[in-house]
C-alpha cells in the first residue's frame, strides 16, 4: 500500500521538557505569564530571608509614602509603610508566600476531591451520582461564608485549616465540571471500543476517560486559584482566616480600607500582585490546556510572518 | 461446511422507553426479536436491512456490548450470554468489533502504537517493547508504515484510521470479527481498499466475519451468506449467489431492486415500497412486513411466518413460500 508510506516524519523532534520550553518560547503571552509567575514564586520562596527589623512596628513612620515614588519618605521603605509603620515591601513578600500556599493547598484539595468524585459520578451514574450531586446541591444552597464560619469555628483558624475549608467547599466546581465532561465522553465510540477490547472499568475510567478531563480540570484550577486567594482574604477580613500578624494579600488589602484615601500604596501594591498572580495563572492554564490537547497544533519553530 | 464458530439462537434485545413525568405508558422497543443464525469459521455472514431494522443491535448483542433480553450466543461452544464478567472479559479476546466511525472509535489521546497494543496488555499477552513490536508488525500487515505507531490518530485519514482499527481488532488473534458498516463512513475511493484488506486478513487469520451493512455492493463482494433483517427479525437467509440472483422474500426483492444497475439501459424493475417501516414499539400483528408488502394476503396480518427451509440451501419467512396449514 504505497501512498501511506510517502510521508516521512521528522525523527529529531524534541520531546518532554525541551519540547515544552521550545513551544512556550513562541507563544508570547504564555511566555510572559510563565516569567511573571516564576518571578512571583521565586520571591515567595525567598521571603523567609526577610526577618527582624523589616517587620518591626515603627509608629513614628506610620503611613510613610513609598521611597520609590516620593522624596519625602522618612523610613526609606521602597513600597512605603502601613498604619503601624511596618515595611509594606517586606510584608508583601511574606504575604505572597502565604497566599500562594493557601491558594495552592486549597486548589489541590478541591481538585483531587472534586475530580475523583466527578469521574466516579459521571462513570457510575445511578445511586452514587445521585448521592454526591444531592450533597453538592446542599452545599450550593448554603452561603459560603456561613459554611466557612461553621467549619472554622469547629476546627479553629490557621493556614492549613483555612486551606481545608476552602478546598472542601471548592471541590464542587471540579466535581460538576468533571462529571459533565465524563457524561459526554462516555458516549463516544472509543469508550465502547475499550469495553469491547476487554478493558476493566478502572482502566477505562482512568486511562481512556480521565485524560480527556485534563483540559477542563486545568481550566478549573486556574479559575478557582484566584477565587481561593480572594476567599482567603474574605475569611481573613472576618477574622476567620490566618490570624495576624502573619500577613496575607487579602489581610493587607482588608486592613488598608480605613486609610486608603491617605495611603494609596497599601491598596495598589497588594492589588497589583494579586492581579498578576491570578492573570498569569489563567494564561498559563489556558496554555497548558492547549498544549495537552492533541487537536491543537503547537508550533515549536517560529512562525513565518 | 465447517463446524459453526458462532451460534445464535432466538436472540432478542428489547429496550424500555420510559416517558418523562410518566405521562404515557412505558413502551418496549423490540430492536431484535428472536434472531437465530450460525456462522462457520472463515465464513462471512452478512446482515442487511434498512436503518433501524436492528442489525447494529444484533451485532452489539452478540458481543454482549448490549445485554440481550433472551436467547443464547455461543462462540466456539462457549456460552457468551451466560458468561460471568471475568469470563466475558477473557472471551473478548476472541471476538472483536470493527466500528463504523473510524474517527470516534480511536481514543484521540493515545498514540496509535498504544491503541493497537492495548488489547495485548489488557489480556496479559505481552507488554512494553514486545507489545509495541507486535503492534508495529500488525500495522504493517494492515498496510501502514511502522512510524505510524508514534503518532496520534488525528494525524490520519479515515481509511488509514480504519486500518488502525482493524489492526487493533486483530492483534489478539480473534476468531470472530463483527464489522458494523466498516466502510460506509469512508470515501468511495477508499472503500475498496479497506474491503480488500478485510478479505486478505480474513484469509490470513481464518476469521469468521459478521458483516453488518446496508450497502448491497459491499455485501455482494464479501459475503458467503446473506441474511435480511426487517423490524428485528430475519426474513430470509440465503447463500450469496442465490440471494442476488433470485431473492425469495418480497422485502429482499424490494431491497435488491433498489440497487443501481451497472448499465443505465438495462431493464429496471424497481419495486417501490410505500410508507415507512412500522415502529418497533408497536409492530403489526402477523408478518411484520405485511403493511408494505405488494403480495400481502389476508393471512399475513394474522399469522406470523417462521423461517423455514426453501430451495437450494436457503430459509425464508413468508407465507407465499410456505402457506400456513389449514388456511385458504
Amino acid at each position: 500500500m504505497g501512498p501511506m508510506n510517502t510521508h516521512v516524519p521528522h525523527t529529531t523532534e524534541p520531546h518532554g521538557a525541551q519540547h515544552y520550553l521550545l513551544a512556550t518560547r513562541y507563544n508570547r503571552s504564555a511566555l510572559v505569564a510563565h516569567l511573571v509567575l516564576a518571578g512571583i514564586v521565586c520571591a515567595a520562596l525567598l521571603a523567609p530571608l526577610v526577618r527582624g527589623p523589616a517587620l518591626a512596628q515603627r509608629l513614628s513612620v506610620s503611613l510613610d509614602p513609598p521611597a520609590l515614588f516620593s522624596a519625602s519618605s522618612q523610613s526609606g521603605a521602597l513600597l512605603g509603610t502601613d498604619s503601624l509603620g511596618r515595611d509594606l515591601g517586606a510584608r508583601l513578600l511574606l504575604a505572597t508566600r502565604v497566599s500562594l500556599a493557601v491558594g495552592g493547598l486549597a486548589v489541590a484539595v478541591a481538585c483531587v476531591v472534586g475530580t475523583v468524585l466527578g469521574l466516579l459520578c459521571g462513570y457510575l451514574m445511578g445511586w452514587f451520582d445521585n448521592l454526591v450531586m444531592r450533597v453538592v446541591d446542599a452545599l450550593l444552597s448554603l452561603p459560603f461564608v456561613v459554611l466557612a464560619i461553621a467549619i472554622v469555628a469547629a476546627i479553629g483558624p490557621g493556614l492549613v485549616n483555612v486551606a481545608m475549608v476552602l478546598g472542601l467547599t471548592g471541590w464542587i466546581t471540579f466535581a460538576k465540571l468533571v462529571r459533565g465532561e465524563v457524561l459526554r465522553i462516555r458516549q463516544q465510540p472509543f469508550v465502547e471500543a475499550a469495553r469491547c477490547v476487554g478493558c476493566s472499568h478502572l482502566r477505562i475510567l482512568f486511562l481512556h476517560i480521565a485524560p480527556h478531563v485534563l483540559g477542563i480540570v486545568l481550566v478549573g484550577i486556574t479559575l478557582t486559584f484566584g477565587q481561593m486567594i480572594i476567599a482567603e482574604a474574605t475569611l481573613s477580613f472576618l477574622g476567620l482566616g490566618i490570624p495576624p500578624p502573619t500577613p496575607t494579600l487579602g489581610g493587607i488589602l482588608a486592613g488598608a480600607q480605613e486609610t486608603f484615601f491617605a495611603a494609596w500604596w497599601l491598596v495598589a501594591f497588594p492589588g497589583v500582585i494579586l492581579m498578576a498572580i491570578v492573570l498569569s495563572v489563567n494564561v498559563v492554564g489556558d496554555w497548558l490546556r492547549d498544549y495537552f490537547d492533541p487537536h491543537v497544533p503547537i508550533p515549536v519553530v517560529r512562525r513565518e510572518r | 461446511m465447517n463446524r459453526p464458530l458462532l451460534e445464535v439462537e432466538d436472540l432478542a434485545t428489547h429496550f424500555t422507553v420510559s416517558h418523562p413525568f410518566g405521562l404515557s405508558r412505558r413502551a418496549v422497543v423490540r430492536a431484535v426479536d428472536g434472531v437465530s443464525f450460525s456462522l462457520a469459521e472463515g465464513e462471512t455472514f452478512a446482515l442487511v436491512g434498512e436503518s433501524g431494522c436492528g442489525k447494529t443491535t444484533t451485532g452489539r448483542s452478540v458481543l454482549r456490548l448490549i445485554e440481550p433480553t433472551r436467547g443464547t450466543v455461543r462462540l466456539d461452544g462457549t456460552d457468551v450470554t451466560q458468561a460471568s464478567k471475568p469470563v466475558l472479559r477473557a472471551l473478548r479476546r476472541s471476538m472483536q468489533l470493527v466500528f463504523q466511525d473510524p474517527y470516534g472509535s480511536l481514543n484521540p489521546r493515545m498514540t496509535v502504537g498504544r491503541l493497537v497494543a492495548e488489547p495485548l496488555v489488557v489480556h496479559g499477552l505481552a507488554s512494553g517493547r514486545e507489545a509495541g513490536e507486535r503492534a508495529r508488525e500488525l500495522l504493517s500487515r494492515c498496510g501502514l508504515a511502522p512510524w505510524v505507531a508514534d503518532r496520534h490518530p488525528h494525524a490520519f485519514s479515515g481509511g488509514q484510521r480504519q486500518r488502525i482499527v482493524i489492526a487493533r481488532a486483530l492483534i489478539t488473534d480473534p476468531q470472530l470479527l463483527v464489522a458494523d458498516e466498516p466502510v460506509s463512513a469512508l470515501d468511495v475511493s477508499i472503500q475498496s481498499q479497506i474491503i480488500n484488506l478485510m478479505i486478505d486478513v480474513q484469509k490470513q487469520f481464518g476469521l469468521g466475519f459478521l458483516l453488518i451493512s446496508h450497502d448491497l455492493g459491499v455485501v455482494r463482494h464479501m459475503a458467503d451468506r446473506v441474511a435480511v433483517m426487517y423490524l428485528g427479525r430475519l426474513v430470509e437467509v440465503a447463500p450469496r449467489q442465490e440471494f442476488f440472483s433470485q431473492p425469495l422474500h418480497p422485502y429482499s426483492q424490494a431491497l435488491l431492486s433498489a440497487v443501481p444497475r451497472e448499465h443505465p439501459q438495462l431493464p429496471k424493475t424497481r419495486i417501490a415500497l410505500a410508507g415507512e417501516p412500522p415502529s418497533p414499539t408497536d409492530p403489526p400483528p402477523g408478518c411484520p412486513f405485511h403493511t408494505r408488502c405488494p403480495h400481502a394476503m389476508p393471512v399475513c396480518s394474522r399469522v406470523t411466518p417462521q423461517l423455514r427451509p426453501a430451495a437450494s440451501g436457503r430459509t425464508v419467512a413468508c407465507h407465499l413460500h410456505h402457506p400456513p396449514e389449514g388456511l385458504e
